[in-house]
């Protein structure tokens, strides 16, 4: 119970920075609607941790949901860093379009 | 070397090369058309020195690679109309002496693309690691992804037509360029040739980690289309 607690209360502490980055603009619309669902959901799955952890049993797994819960994570935070990755070599590619098209048009 | 000028364009990348680059220009700018160095955002005199050599300077505003520099220079190259377009480098490593023999089938129109190589005279003094782990791997590599069987697929010094070099349109920016040109001669079906080189060592040049590096470029770039 204490550790759900916790897990809530930085959770809203994320969510209250993220709303103060939105009102200052420093984040668009979609990008904040976008992770107050990420961390909403995050809150509803540890509010739920008994349910997970019957359903992670149920579904054959040794290990307990928060363990599960864990590993998704990390799965898709390993997801995000390769679209970023892929994102940047996009950005790498229109960088050197542009210098080369300078290059070529300052002859 | 003939005796007359041939139409043909020399495309030098050049970073921060202003120790090397005034010789390397002296030999080469009276054997050809145009030498075109592209300045690949050096922060040292290179520019001056192209232009005082007599060669074309290109500037890139930063630094982007050999392959982003390369394609500069050869778009340039291309719009200039030169019928024979060559990668040269701008440290001294290729010798002016193997030019005549990248260009002989090239003018023949016996090949549309000639790489030089480095293992069929056997006189280029490569470092033992290179030689004997680095290439062999890079070779394995090559025939795995792209099914490419040369004896050198790292070579930089290498000739192609004006007709050829429109298909090769490469998107590597840094070293990966060079495997991407001959998968690109492959899948393009030109007519490709070897021919030995011999290139002068200064310093090591590609190590292991850059080929790993190239490989992870490649497999990226493969994602990226």
């Amino acid at each position: 119970m204490t550790q759900q607690i916790i897990a809530l209360l930085i959770i809203f502490y994320f969510i209250y920075q993220q709303t103060s980055l939105y009102k200052k603009q420093a984040l668009s619309k979609n990008e904040y609607y976008f992770w107050l669902a990420f961390w909403l959901v995050a809150s509803g799955m540890i509010l739920a941790i008994h349910y997970i952890d019957a359903l992670v049993l149920s579904l054959g797994f040794s290990a307990s949901g928060i363990s599960v819960l864990t590993e998704l994570a990390v799965a898709i935070l390993f997801y995000f860093i390769f679209r970023l990755r892929l994102r940047i070599a996009k950005l790498e590619k229109d960088i050197t379009i542009i210098v080369e098209k300078i290059a070529l048009e300052k002859k | 070397m003939p005796s007359t000028k041939l139409d043909i364009a020399l495309v030098i990348p050049a970073y921060n090369e202003e120790k090397n680059i005034k010789d390397v220009l002296l030999e080469v700018v009276p054997l050809v058309n145009e030498v075109i160095v592209v300045d690949d955002g050096s922060r040292d005199h290179t520019s001056e020195i192209a232009r005082e050599c007599g060669a074309t300077l290109l500037r890139h505003v930063t630094n982007r690679g050999q392959g982003a520099a390369l394609r500069t220079g050869t778009h340039y190259a291309e719009s200039r109309g030169h019928g024979l377009i060559v990668h040269f480098d701008a440290d001294g490593q290729f010798r002016k002496e193997d030019l005549p023999a990248i260009i002989a089938p090239l003018m023949s129109g016996e090949s549309d693309i000639v790489f030089g190589s480095r293992f069929l005279n056997h006189q280029t003094k490569m470092p033992f690691i290179k030689k004997n782990l680095i290439m062999p791997l890079a070779r394995l590599v090559n025939q795995a992804l792209f099914g490419i069987k040369l004896t050198d697929p790292q070579s930089g010094y290498r000739g192609f037509t004006l007709g050829a070099a429109r298909q090769l349109e490469w998107r590597q920016d840094g070293m990966a360029h060079c495997t991407e040109i001959l998968a690109l001669a492959h899948k393009n079906k030109l007519r490709i040739k070897e021919v030995p080189i011999t290139i002068i060592y200064h310093e090591y040049g590609q190590r292991l980690s850059g080929g790993f590096k190239i490989i992870k470029d490649l497999l990226l770039g493969r994602l990226l289309k």
